[in-house]
C-alpha cells in the first residue's frame, strides 16, 4: 500500500468518526431537549390538577372538612419554589387525597377527572424521556467527550398518580366519562432504557 | 402548551395496506374520522394501491406508498413497503405535508411507519399494537432501530401486555389507551340483515380460518357437542383464509364492516376461541357493543374487557383456552339460560370504548408531546 492509499483510508475513518460523533451528539441534544417539553407539560398539567382541585371548594354542597382537606393539599402543591424533592411529596398527598374524596363529591367534577388523567399521561412522558436521555448520557463516548454539553441531568419525577383507574360504568344515560381508562399501573415497569432487544425479566 | 382549540394537521402512517383488511387499518381508520369530527385534519399515508372505502376518508386526504410487496414478517404473510423509492416517498409526503405532528402505528414495522419515523422531523406518537416481542430480530438491528425509537415523542400501546413489549424490549415507556370502536354502529340493533334474520339460533365465529391461534379447531371441536342438544343450531363463520369447513358450518369467507354489524346484530351467541396473542381483543368488544351473548377463552386481554372476576358479575361466559368440552358447556349454558341484563351490562361496558371518549385520551397526549419547551428553566424535574 503506498503512504497516498494509506492516508485516504486514515482521512475516511476521521470523517467516518466525526460523522458519527456529531450524530450521536445531536442524538444526546435531541433527547435532552424532549425532557424540558415534557418537563414543561407536566409541570402545567400539575398545575392545572391543583387549580381544579383548588376550585372544589366552590362545588355546591361540599362539606367543610372535606372542602378544607382538598385546598390544603392543592395549596401545598401549588407552593412557589419548592425542590423537586417537596414537590414530588406534595404532589403525591394530592393524588392520594383525590383519591380518597373522590367518591364522596357530591357531583362528578368531570374538569378534575381530565386533569388528573393528563397529569399521569405527561407524568409517564416525562420519566419516559428522561430514561432516554439518561441512557444516551452515559454512553461511554458521550461522558469522554462531554457531548451532553453544560445541561443539567434530567430527574424523573416521582410521584403516586392514583391507582387504576379502570373503565367505570355510570348510568347508561350518562356520557361516556372522557379519561376515565387510562391504566396507571404504578411504577411496576418503569423503564431503565435497557439496550434496543434486551430481554428484562419482568420486576 | 399549545392550544387545545386549535385545528392540528396530523399525518397518521398505518404499515399495511388497505388493500385488505386488518384491525390496525381499522383502528387508523376510525381514529382519522374521529379526528375529523373533532375539527382537526388528518391525513393517511398507507402501503399499497387501493384506498379505504369513500364512505371511510376522503380519498385527497389519503396517500399510498405504491404496489405493496407480500413478504413473510411475524408468522404471517404481510403485505409492506420498503426500499429506497418507498423512503423517497415517505420523505416527500412528509415535507409536503406541513404536519404539527406524525401518529405512526406500529413504529418498529419494516414499512413505511419505520421509513416515516426514520424520516420525521415534526414532533411523533407512536401507537403500539402487538403484544409479540420480537427480540432476536430487535436486537439484531439495535444499532439503527435504537435511533429510530429515540425519535418517538410519546408512545402509546393499546394494552398493559402491549405496554410491556414497550418498556421490555425497547427501554421505552407508553401511556396505555384501548383501541375505539364506532359504538352506535354496532349498537344499533334495528339494521338486521335481511340475510340473517331466519329464526334458528345462530352460534359466530369472526377471524381468520387459517391461522390456529383463532381458534376456529377448538369450535368446529365443540360444534358436534352443541349441536346433539341443540339440533337446530347454526354456525357461521366469517374470515379471511382458505380452509375446508364441515358440512353444517356455514362460511361466509372476508366479509365487510356492514356485513360483520348485521351479523354480531342478528347472532345469538358470540364465540371467541382465540388460543393466544391477542393483546386487545377489538373483535370481542365490538361482539359486546352490539348486545350479542358473549362466550371467549380466558385469554388475559379478553377476561380483561369482560372484568369482574366472579363469574354471575362477567359481562360473558368464559372457558379455559383451548379446552372444546368447556366451549361446549359454556355456549349450551348461554343458550338454554339467555341473560339478556348481562348482554345489556357488557352493552354498556362496550360504549366506554367509544371513539368519543378513546379519541379525547389520544388528543391530550398529541397535546403533551406538542408542548413547547419552557421559556426559563425551572429547576424543577432537571435538578
Amino acid at each position: 500500500m503506498s503512504t497516498l492509499e494509506i492516508l485516504t483510508l486514515l482521512i475516511i475513518g476521521v470523517v467516518i468518526l466525526i460523522w458519527r460523533i456529531t450524530w450521536l451528539a445531536s442524538r444526546v441534544h435531541r433527547a435532552t431537549m424532549r425532557t424540558e417539553r415534557t418537563w414543561s407539560a407536566l409541570d402545567a398539567a400539575l398545575v392545572g390538577r391543583a387549580q381544579r382541585a383548588a376550585e372544589l371548594v366552590t362545588l355546591p354542597g361540599i362539606d367543610p372538612a372535606t372542602a378544607l382537606l382538598v385546598v390544603d393539599a392543592a395549596a401545598a402543591a401549588l407552593e412557589p419554589d419548592l425542590c423537586q424533592g417537596e414537590r414530588e411529596r406534595a404532589e403525591s398527598d394530592l393524588s392520594h387525597v383525590l383519591e380518597t374524596v373522590d367518591p364522596m363529591l357530591p357531583a362528578g367534577p368531570g374538569q378534575l377527572a381530565s386533569e388528573r388523567a393528563r397529569a399521569s399521561i405527561c407524568r409517564r412522558l416525562h420519566n419516559d424521556a428522561v430514561a432516554t436521555a439518561l441512557f444516551l448520557r452515559r454512553r461511554y463516548t458521550v461522558r469522554i467527550l462531554r457531548l451532553a454539553g453544560r445541561t443539567a441531568e434530567p430527574r424523573p419525577f416521582e410521584m403516586a398518580d392514583g391507582s387504576i383507574c379502570t373503565l367505570t360504568a355510570g348510568p347508561p344515560d350518562s356520557p361516556p366519562s372522557s379519561l376515565a381508562y387510562v391504566y396507571l399501573a404504578g411504577d411496576a415497569a418503569e423503564p431503565r432504557a435497557p439496550a434496543v432487544g434486551e430481554a428484562r425479566q419482568p420486576s | 402548551m399549545t392550544d387545545p382549540r386549535r385545528s392540528l394537521r396530523v399525518g397518521i402512517v398505518c404499515p399495511y395496506s388497505f388493500d385488505v383488511p386488518g384491525g390496525v387499518q381499522n383502528h387508523v381508520l376510525g381514529l382519522a374520522r374521529y379526528l375529523r369530527q373533532a375539527g382537526h385534519r388528518p391525513y393517511v399515508l398507507a402501503p399499497g394501491e387501493l384506498g379505504p372505502s369513500p364512505t371511510a376518508l376522503d380519498l385527497e386526504d389519503f396517500a399510498t406508498v405504491g404496489a405493496a410487496i407480500p413478504v413473510p414478517y411475524n408468522g404471517s404473510v404481510a403485505r409492506v413497503n420498503f426500499g429506497p423509492l418507498s423512503a423517497a416517498r415517505v420523505r416527500r409526503w412528509l415535507r409536503n405535508g406541513k404536519f404539527d405532528l406524525i401518529h405512526i402505528h406500529e413504529p418498529i414495522t419494516p414499512s413505511v411507519s419505520l421509513l416515516a419515523l426514520w424520516a420525521a422531523e415534526q414532533p411523533v406518537v407512536a401507537t403500539f399494537h402487538t403484544a409479540t416481542p420480537r427480540s432476536r430480530s430487535m436486537q439484531l438491528a439495535s444499532g439503527v432501530l435504537r435511533a429510530a425509537i429515540e425519535k418517538i415523542d410519546a408512545g402509546i400501546a393499546v394494552s398493559e401486555s402491549a405496554r410491556n413489549v414497550v418498556v421490555q424490549h425497547l427501554g421505552r415507556d407508553a401511556v396505555v389507551i384501548p383501541n375505539g370502536i364506532q359504538f352506535d354502529a354496532f349498537a344499533d340493533r334495528r339494521r338486521v340483515h335481511a340475510e340473517f334474520a331466519e329464526a334458528c339460533p345462530k352460534l359466530i365465529f369472526l377471524g381468520r380460518l387459517d391461522e390456529p391461534r383463532k381458534g376456529l379447531d377448538v369450535l368446529l371441536a365443540a360444534a358436534p357437542l352443541i349441536m346433539k342438544a341443540r339440533p337446530h343450531l347454526e354456525v357461521i363463520v366469517a374470515g379471511q383464509g382458505k380452509r375446508l369447513l364441515p358440512p353444517w358450518c356455514r362460511g361466509l369467507g372476508t366479509i365487510s364492516e356492514e356485513t360483520k354489524i348485521a351479523l354480531l346484530g342478528s347472532a345469538d351467541v358470540f364465540v371467541a376461541p382465540q388460543l393466544a396473542r391477542e393483546s386487545f381483543g377489538i373483535v370481542l368488544l365490538e361482539a359486546m357493543a352490539s348486545g350479542v351473548q358473549i362466550v371467549a377463552s380466558n385469554l388475559p386481554s379478553f377476561v380483561d374487557l369482560l372484568g369482574a372476576p366472579q363469574d354471575e358479575q362477567r359481562l360473558g361466559e368464559v372457558f379455559t383456552v383451548g379446552d372444546h368440552r368447556a366451549l361446549a358447556q359454556a355456549v349450551l349454558k348461554v343458550l338454554d339460560h339467555p341473560d339478556s341484563m348481562r348482554a345489556l351490562r357488557a352493552q354498556h361496558a362496550a360504549r366506554n370504548y367509544d371513539w368519543s371518549s378513546v379519541g379525547t385520551t389520544v388528543l391530550a397526549v398529541y397535546r403533551a408531546a406538542l408542548s413547547a419547551p419552557p421559556a426559563r428553566r425551572t429547576g424543577l424535574g432537571m435538578a
